[in-house]
């Protein structure tokens, strides 16, 4: 079934006076939200906020009971559920792809629905895998569990483009993976973003990444709209209690100077260390399995670098080890003060660190992580 | 030891009883019984599945039909449906509807709603929510359903001797009437034979359907 376009583009949209009832209470009382064409608007609250309900509302997946949602001018409860549906790229936590179907199939899906030839699909397949930095060729006939879940966020990512949507619903995308491959992933995430250039309403409850990601934030608390505005507008003008709790601005009256490299450092953990003699295919499979983006690369005790994920995928030539293509990697030392460090990390562009005490590795220092920690 | 099954017994068997014939008929009667039961087995399933209401009271009743003995059945269906083929294959079909209608219920209640709620969210309608997703992710229980349904039908068909449907059954029949030993043997144990080796094939079929569909 081809359906027709919606919209090639989002001028704005319009939720107003949007109510939805849940049992006695209200998941989302009376909200009014603007969101504007190509900006990319965060939905950030406590659990029970009404955020998600709110999201599911623009794609009616959940049907509110009172109130407009309209895209364009156009009211969505007049437009065709399937067709509103595929003029949006959508984007979950638990990603939800199809365990029966091979990687490109999934991304193929609703391209194949539209009636798209198979060379043509197979095209865009290939397009939006190199996008999201996964090789298709090595890719495109595997089955999701063959995937690490950072590979089949990505994955979700593609398959939310297939269709090339003006408008992106995201509902904690980065919420399941650990915290070095979120990072990793909302780098990523940016950049793509860059490129595109569409509009993308996301939700998610982790302030750093709403502050990292968000051109515009609305807090909202238990089913009302209680600010929005940009990050430093937030952090500098909070409207009460809550907001200033959520950005926590105590938190930039901290003193850099004073703060060490140890007190801000993400703990250590053997999954990040690969031997030097591995072959460079072999630790793909091996960082696939342990869910890592990036890994450091040691000879016995010795730290020689480090590796990411999509490097790797890059080098197909069997018989290179680790050791050959690591690159150097910043070391610190627990006591090194934090202002030093990231300055020294800024200086080379580089957003990951490790900590050493004497020999042993003892954290990981990421950059944006601990800007955010100073906010 | 007289009674022996030599080569040359068997094949006086096979020979005097048309046993190529028979197996022919007996798999032809099988394979439209099957076919029809998979139609409408996997039919009746996705209807109940759809309305939820009628799943009981449409499984209540298969599983009265389940309770009637084969041949009383047979006999039943013998007035409506005449002498020949038509009894056994109304039979099979109403016997084996229940095992493929019931595991294709399971089947897509069992579907993770994750899947069906992604299925819709990206953009699928609910007719092709069914068949892209729902469906194949039933497949190995609707296959384990109608592996039952294959082992009912060998044995109801082989039963349909006795109404004049054909068949190997009808071997067997002759062979008690007449009391010749070697061709109850030799029909019974090739009828046996018969069915073990489709329940394998169908047990390969349904086991490569669990690793390509399964995700439990």
């Amino acid at each position: 079934m081809q359906t027709e376009r919606l919209f090639e583009r989002i001028d704005s949209i319009h939720l107003e006076g949007i109510t939805k009832k849940y049992g006695h209470g209200f998941a989302v009382k009376d909200l009014d939200l603007e969101i504007q064409g190509g900006e990319l608007l965060i939905l950030i609250g406590p659990s029970g906020s009404g955020k998600t309900t709110a999201l599911r509302m623009i794609n009616r997946m959940i049907e509110q009971d009172a109130g407009t949602v309209t895209i364009n001018g156009i009211n969505t409860k007049d437009a065709d559920p399937v067709r509103l549906r595929r003029n949006m790229g959508y984007v979950i936590q638990n990603i939800g792809l199809f365990p029966h179907m091979t990687i490109g199939e999934n991304i193929g899906l609703v391209p194949k629905l539209e009636g798209w030839d198979k060379e043509r699909i197979k095209e865009r397949v290939r397009t939006l895998l190199e996008f999201v930095s996964l090789p298709p060729d090595m890719f495109m006939d595997r089955y999701p569990r063959q995937l690490s879940g950072g590979q089949q966020q990505r994955v979700g990512l593609a398959r939310a483009m297939a269709m090339d949507p003006p408008l992106f619903l995201m509902d904690e995308p980065f919420g399941a993976l650990d915290p070095i491959l979120r990072k990793q992933l909302q780098k990523e995430f940016l950049k793509i973003k860059n490129e595109i250039n569409r509009t993308i309403v996301f939700v998610t409850h982790d302030i750093e990444e709403a502050l990292v990601l968000g051109d515009r934030i609305a807090i909202m608390n238990q089913g009302e709209l209680v600010q929005v505005g940009p990050p430093e507008e937030l952090i500098f003008n909070p409207a009460n209690e809550l907001v200033a709790d959520i950005v926590d601005t105590q938190r930039k009256f901290k003193h850099m100077d004073t703060l060490k490299v140890k007190d801000l450092m993400s703990p250590f953990d053997e999954k990040y260390v690969l031997e030097g003699r591995t072959e460079t295919c072999d630790a793909v499979d091996v960082m696939t399995e342990r869910d890592l983006e990036t890994a450091f690369v040691f000879e016995g005790e010795r730290l020689i670098g480090q590796v990411t994920m999509v490097e790797l995928m890059k080098c197909r030539t069997r018989s290179q080890k680790l050791s050959d293509v690591a690159r150097p990697v910043k070391i610190f030392q627990p006591t090194d003060s934090v202002a030093f460090a990231l300055s020294e990390m800024k200086s080379t562009g580089e957003y990951l660190a490790i900590v050493m005490n004497s020999n042993d590795p003892i954290g990981i220092l990421i950059s944006d992580e601990v800007l955010l920690k100073l906010i | 030891m007289e009674n022996m099954l030599t080569i040359r017994v068997i094949a006086d068997v096979w020979e005097r009883h048309l046993m190529t014939m028979r197996t022919i008929e007996h798999l032809h009667m099988f394979s439209i019984a099957l076919m029809l039961s998979i139609m409408i087995g996997v039919s009746v399933g996705v209807f109940i599945y759809m309305r939820p209401k009628t799943a009981d009271p449409v499984l209540n009743f298969l599983n009265i039909v389940e309770t009637i003995p084969d041949l009383a059945l047979i006999v039943l269906l013998l007035p409506i449906l005449k002498l020949g083929a038509g009894p056994t294959i109304a039979a099979c079909v109403l016997y084996s509807i229940l095992p493929v209608a019931r595991n294709t219920y399971t089947g897509l209640k069992g579907v993770d709603e994750q899947y069906t709620y992604v299925a819709h969210a990206i953009g699928l309608s609910p007719r092709e929510a069914l068949f892209k997703v729902r469906i194949p992710m039933s497949l190995p229980l609707i296959a384990g359903g109608i592996r039952i349904a294959l082992v009912f039908c060998m044995g109801v068909v082989t039963l349909g001797g006795l109404v004049a449907a054909g068949g190997l059954g009808t071997v067997l029949q002759n062979g008690i009437q007449l009391y010749q030993k070697d061709a109850i043997l030799v029909a019974g144990i090739w009828t046996g034979l018969l069915a073990v080796i489709l329940d394998g094939f169908a047990g390969i079929i349904e086991k490569k359907l669990h690793e390509r569909y399964g995700t439990w």
